[in-house]
């Protein structure tokens, strides 16, 4: 892009600040209320404290969630990896409308607003009798981000040279060793962005999984049940935490993505 | 051929061997439809089966406690003769078109200023507004409601200031308070599209006109702007169809007032229990979704070919 003009480039960076405000200004309010307490309408300024943290390790509702929430993320960021992998491989290895039909269904769930993905899963359920549980929740969850990891995959697919491919056979190489000792290492960062971004969706997935959850419950519906009695500090000192681990994880990613 | 070494095996019964010797061609065209089918498996079974059930559904119609499956329109018909029904549906089409404006018109300059910065630092600055995009989205709308509300941060603040004397009250349990939270939700979804086009942009095309003596506004309008405007688009749909979907944020924020499609039709699976009419009503959601989705592409199409 041109070079700015010092005042347009003031006024951007305004409005750019002004966003910044508008994304960051509620998660600060978080993280805020866990170290202060807010009683009377009044900010307790002389609280300060992590007493919040600690009571943490004492709820056993919040632990329950929270482990709920990892054992779903990770089980869905692993099947969605897996089949988002031979999808991506599977399109890439021919032509036809076929596979561009494939490709629309595979990007669905992603495409529409999450309620109609929730919801068809729902009723799914519901005609094959399948009790609502955590097995529900990671299918809606693979669903759902199965469409980002096909299409990171895919996108590196796309840049890695034919030409490889065919040495390999040549040279004497099955399938399966192509696979594994020349493909395999090319997509192996893309496969980690893809994941840490998946697990990033999952975690803090709502709207589909309220639809289609049964009576274990993640995080971000233990939270969604305990909004009409208000947040204690041990609820915001848990979402402090939460928010420095998805932090954490996006740089983790944004390496990743970066790196050739 | 040399493309599908990427397959995944090929089932025993297939063996290297079996496709060797002498059918190797009929041998291909069933491994093709093996492999085929294993591909398709799934995406059918657990993306595309669901959404016809879903499809389907809306043309039934509950009688006493159970679904009576046979067809019907009487769904759609309701729909269409309930006055109530039908606004509430425009005035969140409406809605999803405001926090579309609203997101664009703010995502758009920080977009352009991502774009304006050098090197890496522009991918480390969008991160930071690509990054809440994944953070708590129940505790982000609390906290908005408690920033809103008639008792919230910003009354306080302002009366505090001297700016108002009376607390404002039509920010909080209405369709204003569903319409801001929305869009500061969803403003990193008009960003990022943005940014990607106006990256796209050949900076060739910026030096021509320059040397051509157009002044910098000119250049805006006459390349800049157009050649985003596919990244506009896409941005203003995405946000569109979330707002429009959402059930969650009209219900935290929305109050009785700040009732939505999205909230008639949860409510037709939960206290309102018919599944039937959930459904008819979730497909006609899905037409200003496909508009939007169809415009997208179009837009996006248009601009790879130039």
């Amino acid at each position: 892009m041109m070079r700015l003009a010092a005042p347009v480039q003031a006024s951007l960076w305004t409005v750019a600040a002004f966003v910044l405000v508008l994304l960051y200004g509620p998660l600060f309010l978080a993280i805020f209320f866990s170290f202060f307490a807010f009683k009377a309408n009044q900010v307790q300024w002389d609280s300060f404290s992590f007493a919040a943290y600690a009571k943490l390790a004492d709820n056993q509702r919040i632990i329950d969630a929270l482990t709920n929430t990892f054992v779903v993320g990770v089980t869905a960021v692993a099947l969605s990896l897996v089949l988002g992998t031979l999808l991506a491989l599977y399109y890439h290895s021919g032509r036809g409308r076929g596979r561009d039909l494939l490709q629309i269904v595979i990007y669905l769930p992603f495409l529409m607003p999450p309620i109609l993905t929730g919801l068809s899963l729902l009723i799914f359920f519901r005609q094959i009798d399948f009790e609502r549980s955590l097995i529900t929740v990671v299918i809606g969850h693979t669903v759902f981000v199965l469409a980002l990891v096909y299409r990171n995959v895919l996108a590196r697919l796309q840049t890695i040279s034919r030409s490889l491919i065919e040495a390999s056979l040549d040279l004497g190489a099955n399938r399966w060793q192509t696979f594994r000792y020349v493909l395999l290492p090319q997509l192996m960062t893309a496969l980690l962005a893809a994941g840490i971004l998946a697990f990033a969706l999952s975690f803090d997935e709502t709207l589909i999984t309220l639809l289609v959850t049964g009576t274990k419950n993640t995080l971000p519906m233990w939270l969604w049940s305990m909004m009409r009695l208000g947040f204690t500090p041990d609820v915001n000192a848990l979402v402090a935490l939460v928010l420095a681990g998805t932090t954490l994880l996006c740089l983790l990613a944004a390496r990743f993505l970066t790196k050739p | 051929m040399e493309g599908r070494v990427a397959d995944p095996p090929l089932p025993n019964a297939m063996s290297q061997r079996e496709i060797a010797d002498g059918e190797e061609r009929a041998g291909r065209a069933w491994a093709d439809a093996l492999v085929g089918a294993a591909a398709w498996a799934l995406p059918t079974a657990f993306i595309l089966v669901p959404l016809l059930l879903f499809l389907m559904l809306g043309f039934f119609e509950v009688q006493g406690t159970d679904i009576a499956y046979h067809p019907t329109l009487k769904n759609y018909a309701r729909f269409f003769r309930d006055p109530g029904l039908l606004s509430t549906f425009l005035k969140t089409c409406w809605l999803g078109l405001k926090v579309a404006a609203i997101t664009v018109v703010l995502g758009y300059p920080v977009a352009y200023l991502l774009a304006s910065l050098g090197g890496r630092t522009k991918y480390v600055v969008a991160m930071f507004f690509a990054v809440p995009l994944l953070m708590s989205y129940i505790i982000k709308i609390y906290a908005i409601r408690s920033i809103l509300g008639g008792n919230g941060f910003l009354n306080r603040i302002l009366l505090h200031l001297g700016v108002i004397e009376e607390p404002w009250t039509f920010l909080i349990f209405n369709l204003n308070a569903v319409m801001l939270t929305l869009a500061i939700l969803l403003v990193p979804f008009a960003i990022l599209p943005i940014f990607v086009a106006l990256e796209r942009i050949p900076r060739n095309l910026l030096e021509a006109s320059a040397d051509l003596g157009a002044p910098p506004l000119q250049t805006f309008l006459k390349i800049i702007l157009p050649l985003s405007l596919q990244g506009v688009v896409i941005g203003a749909s995405f946000t569109f169809v979330l707002a429009i979907g959402d059930f969650v944020t009209p219900q935290m924020v929305g109050g009785i007032e700040g009732f939505t499609f999205g909230r008639v039709i949860y409510s037709q699976f939960g206290f309102g229990n018919n599944w039937p009419f959930g459904a008819a009503l979730s497909v006609i959601l899905l037409l200003p979704v496909l508009a939007a989705i169809v415009i997208a592409d179009r837009f996006g199409r248009a601009r790879y070919a130039t």
